[in-house]
């Protein structure tokens, strides 16, 4: 598994939480996106809440991170895209959510 | 960090997503106008033409005025299967209905009870199968459809009004009802023209 991203941003600079999956934003996109096989542009803005501007970077980070696939092609003459989680992705999302639940497991109960 | 059941949730809100714009609502009322019409009428076909001709309204409206608002999303594979399968079992449903209705209908010598309480029968068959939908579906207002599919069957039968004006009425009502979701849909959802050209960037 790669240990950058383009952005520079380290998807582990702890030892086990995958900090790229991390940030709520990607972590709502990858959660969508793995619910389901694949989501035009439209749809994800639609559904998390995101601007275009926003989605756009974080897809593009998770992409560079080699999580998410995206396809361009036309309807009609206007530009559609649509992302879909790799099998690394699915993996790293799946690992992300034990990890997650390990660390939280482990915290000592509260006073 | 989400749960599992927040992830289910999710899934959940992604499906419904579907059933927010009203044209399932408008497939059930204009199928069970048209079934109303048909007995009005004597026209047998009407039906299946009108069940074809509402498939074709369904796909436009989908088409044209869900997708553009927001957006397409392609279900895993199990969750395609499984609602291939929920298809098919409504389909095969159906058409067995209309079948069964058709056998008892045209047999010569009905027995007493049959004569008396077909209308009765055969709208609390068809309002089980639409239980069904609102139930695989979980859309609850689909019982609601049920019960007034079941109250035009009552009311022809204890008050007198002509069966097919039940059917008429009760699918007037869900048609009315899916536009009512449809132009809630179409207000709470503006068309996109492009991607990226919502004005945020």
């Amino acid at each position: 598994m790669a240990t950058s991203n383009s952005g520079g941003e380290d998807k582990r600079s702890t030892p086990s939480i995958d900090r790229l999956i991390h940030e709520p934003a990607r972590y709502t996109i990858m959660a969508y996106l793995y619910v389901v096989e694949s989501a035009d542009f439209l749809f994800l803005v639609k559904q998390t809440g995101l601007t275009w501007g926003n989605l756009s970077a974080h897809i593009g980070k998770l992409e560079a991170a080699g999580y998410v696939e995206i396809k361009k092609d036309f309807l009609g003459k206007k530009p559609h895209t649509v992302a879909s989680l790799t099998q690394e992705g699915r993996l790293a999302f799946e690992a992300y959510r034990r990890e997650m639940m390990q660390v939280l497991d482990e915290l000592p109960p509260s006073r | 960090m989400m749960k599992d059941s927040e992830l289910r949730t999710i899934e959940r809100k992604v499906y419904m997503s579907f059933f927010e714009d009203g044209v399932w609502d408008i497939f059930l009322g204009l199928f069970i106008l048209g079934w109303g019409l048909s007995i009005l009428t004597k026209a047998a076909y009407l039906p299946g033409v009108s069940f074809i001709g509402i498939y074709f309204v369904m796909w436009g409206i989908k088409k044209w005025l869900t997708y553009p608002r927001i957006g397409y999303v392609r279900f895993s594979s199990t969750s395609r299967r499984i609602i291939t399968i929920r298809f098919i079992i409504l389909g095969t449903a159906v058409l067995l209905l209309g079948l069964l209705a058709a056998i008892l209908w045209g047999i010569g010598t009905r027995p007493q009870w049959l004569a008396d309480y077909f209308p009765l029968i055969f709208n609390g068959m068809l309002a089980a199968v639409v239980c069904f939908v609102a139930y695989w579906a979980r859309v609850n207002r689909f019982y609601l459809y049920a019960a007034l599919i079941f109250l035009g069957a009552v009311l022809h039968q204890w008050s007198g009004i002509e069966w097919e004006f039940g059917f008429i009425g009760s699918g007037g009502i869900i048609l009315l009802s899916g536009l009512g979701f449809l132009i809630r849909f179409l207000r709470k959802y503006p068309r996109v023209a492009q991607e990226g050209k919502d004005g945020d960037q």
